[in-house]
């Protein structure tokens, strides 16, 4: 599962775009499996578009359908499998509405199933989870997860960093159509040059940052201070210091969030 | 799956959503009603008797009234009823009846076989009136003159009332057909237009409805815009076609029933030949209402967008109109192969047998050679502009950001 992260207008959609032929690169190709992607691979894919679009009067199960016959099912298996979907997501009872008559978390259900009725090899999610409630977020990371145990190539874009860093493995962050940075995320977060300290005791935690190196910057949440600090730093006597300053409440010595990888990536 | 069965999913789909929608039911019904409502109403209320009464004050009034109603019906079938009946009141003077005129008892008052008296000039039936009397005073004239020769007033009324020149013409077949012909080719041009701007319209707003509700974004990520473009005109093109044959038969069927009308005999060919141009333009039309309608994001802005459509639609018509006339005229031979409208003059010139074959298969040629290149081009800006959001795409705009 890879998460595909950027600032507004880095270029994930139209990166997401391009891999569905729906926009010319004007540089570069498109692979799959070391393919250049024929018109016929994408029959394989399931798409999310950033922009939800169904048909607004089509009942839910026949528009699945429909959908999983474009790509290639019979009637039958397409059929099943718009409504096994439905089922998965609660909407059972509502196979024969219109679309438009369902609220709006439920339309965001049934798109899902739209991308996912043909039991795609790559799953590419633009914004998957804007605009969910946290149960339909839960929902959809079972079935991020579960697509992913399946042995299914999961893409998604997202601005949620902490959703991102709990479900992927790998994350590429883009800035102005540019890679910036790209693979495994906790070895990204292990390599990354600082360190997060935090601290709370019963005095003054900033009293003791003088046996602290390699302080980056400083600041206090209430009474605990959270430092940044270079990664090779060693914080051993740090912490033998604050033991004998009084008596140590919090502590915390951690590699940088997703986030902070980020902020550092497209600063 | 590729190519086409992919366009016949999207047909399907056109279909069956389209046929369960109250809007389609609603106006299918509506229009067989209109269709029945036209053939029968005439039926019910009028009859096919023109009744009238006269008035008469004088002598020699009777022997015009009789010959008006001779002449009205000189061409009717023995077991038909009468086209013309008149009733004749007698007055005793000039007064009473003109008082009865004014009341509105009578139609038209006769004095002495010479002089006629109406309300007022105007309406047709007051006018069939006047120039049946007019006619039958000029026939007792001559019949006066000539029985003096000693010939029979039967004979004359046959003379004026007959065609007495046989007809014939230089092209094959029966000239009675002509009429069929000529009638069949009519109707089909109407319908074609008919259904250029109903089911064009149809294509352009659909089209338009899959861009604003966005669902063309997940359909293009896994199908051809020409799967959608062509599933689309087949799917509502064979409705279209479905909708207007069955009017049709539902009209034939109410025709033969009340026998409102006679219909002349139909020939085969001529309806194949219909049929063929009729597919064509509607085929031209819709590849075009389908570019068009990828241009606009809103349904508002596709009424707009469809003026040029519209417009040659319209041109189109009134030039084969004109051909009715002169099917063989500079007019109409330069519009047989602009493929835009050689759908509707074609077929007229056809009914008329005045195309010669080589311009009937080079127009061929040029509408089916059109289609094909119409939909390449119409089918990249189909697809370069339906990606584009937020107001109208320009044309080169589209060209030029298709992906293929």
């Amino acid at each position: 599962m890879l998460g595909f992260l950027g600032p507004n207008g880095a270029g994930k959609t139209t990166a997401m775009r391009t891999i569905f032929r729906l926009l010319r690169p004007e540089s570069g190709s498109v692979t799959w499996n070391d393919e250049p992607i024929e018109p016929d691979d994408l029959l394989r894919f399931g798409y999310l578009p950033e922009q939800r679009g169904l048909y607004p009067k089509m009942r839910a199960g026949d528009q699945l359908t429909y959908l999983g016959r474009l790509h290639g099912m019979s009637k039958h298996d397409a059929r099943e499998s718009a409504f096994g979907w439905l089922d998965r997501f609660g909407l059972a009872d509502r196979v024969g509405d219109p679309v438009e008559s369902l609220s709006h978390g439920n339309q965001q259900r049934v798109q899902l199933a739209a991308a996912l009725v043909h039991d795609p090899e790559l799953l590419v999610l633009d914004e998957p989870f804007s605009g969910l409630d946290p149960i339909a977020v839960e929902t959809m990371s079972d079935v991020l997860r579960e697509q992913a145990a399946l042995g299914k190539a999961v893409v998604f874009s997202s601005h949620q960093l902490d959703l991102v860093e709990d479900l992927c493995e790998e994350v590429a962050i883009i800035d102005n159509g540019q890679v910036v940075v790209r693979g495994n995320v906790e070895r990204l977060k292990d390599s990354a040059p600082i360190r997060h300290l935090e601290l709370e005791t019963e005095g003054d935690p900033s009293e003791l940052l003088e046996f602290l190196d390699g302080v980056q910057s400083t600041r206090m949440n209430g009474e605990r201070l959270i430092a940044i600090i270079s990664a090779d730093t060693d914080v051993r006597g740090f912490i033998a210091h604050a033991q004998q300053a009084g008596k140590v409440r919090h502590f915390a010595y951690k590699t940088p969030s997703l986030s902070d990888l980020f902020r550092d990536a497209v600063r | 799956m590729t190519g086409f069965p992919t366009l016949w999913q999207v047909a399907l789909r056109e279909i069956t959503e389209r046929i369960r929608s109250k809007a389609y039911l609603i106006t299918t019904g509506l229009t067989v009603l209109i269709v029945l409502g036209l053939i029968v109403a005439p039926t019910l209320f009028g009859s096919d008797t023109s009744e009238s009464s006269v008035g008469t004050v004088g002598d020699g009034n009777d022997i015009i009234i009789a010959t008006a109603v001779d002449l009205g019906n000189a061409n009717d079938e023995p077991d038909e009823p009468p086209s013309v009946a008149i009733e004749t009141i007698e007055y005793n003077d000039r007064e009473s009846a003109e008082t009865a005129l004014d009341d509105g008892e009578i139609d038209a008052v006769l004095v002495d076989g010479d002089e006629v008296i109406v309300q007022s000039v105007g309406g047709f039936s007051g006018n069939s009136l006047m120039s049946g009397l007019q006619r039958a005073a000029g026939t007792v004239q001559i019949q006066g003159i000539i029985e003096e020769e000693g010939q029979q007033a039967a004979d004359i009324i046959e003379i004026l009332t007959s065609d007495p020149l046989e007809t014939t013409t230089l092209t094959e077949g029966d000239p009675e057909d002509g009429d069929s012909r000529t009638l069949i080719a009519y109707f089909g041009l109407l319908l074609l237009y008919l259904a250029v701007l109903l089911y064009g319209t149809w294509i352009l707003t659909g089209v338009t409805e899959e861009k604003s509700n966005r669902v063309v974004e997940v359909l293009l990520s896994s199908i051809r815009p020409w799967q959608i473009l062509g599933g689309k005109i087949l799917g509502i093109g064979s409705l279209a076609l479905l909708q207007l044959l069955g009017t049709i038969a539902i009209a034939v069927i109410a025709l033969r029933v009340t026998g409102a009308f006679d219909l002349p005999p139909i020939e085969i060919g001529a309806v194949l030949n219909l049929l063929l141009w009729f597919v064509l333009g509607f085929v031209i039309f819709a590849v075009l209402f389908g570019a068009a309608g990828s241009l606009v994001s809103r349904t508002e802005e596709a009424n707009t967008i469809a003026m040029p459509m519209s417009m040659a639609a319209v041109v189109g018509f009134f030039v084969s109109i004109s051909a009715l006339n002169d099917p063989d005229g500079v007019v109409a031979t330069i519009f047989t192969f602009v493929p835009i409208t050689a759908p509707f003059v074609v077929p007229v010139r056809v009914a008329l047998q005045s195309i010669p074959a080589w311009q009937y298969v080079l127009s061929l040629v040029i509408c089916v050679a059109s289609i094909g290149v119409l939909t390449v081009l119409a089918g990249r800006i189909y697809a370069g502009g339906l990606l584009r959001y937020g107001g109208r795409v320009g044309l080169r705009e589209a060209w030029r950001s298709a992906a293929e």
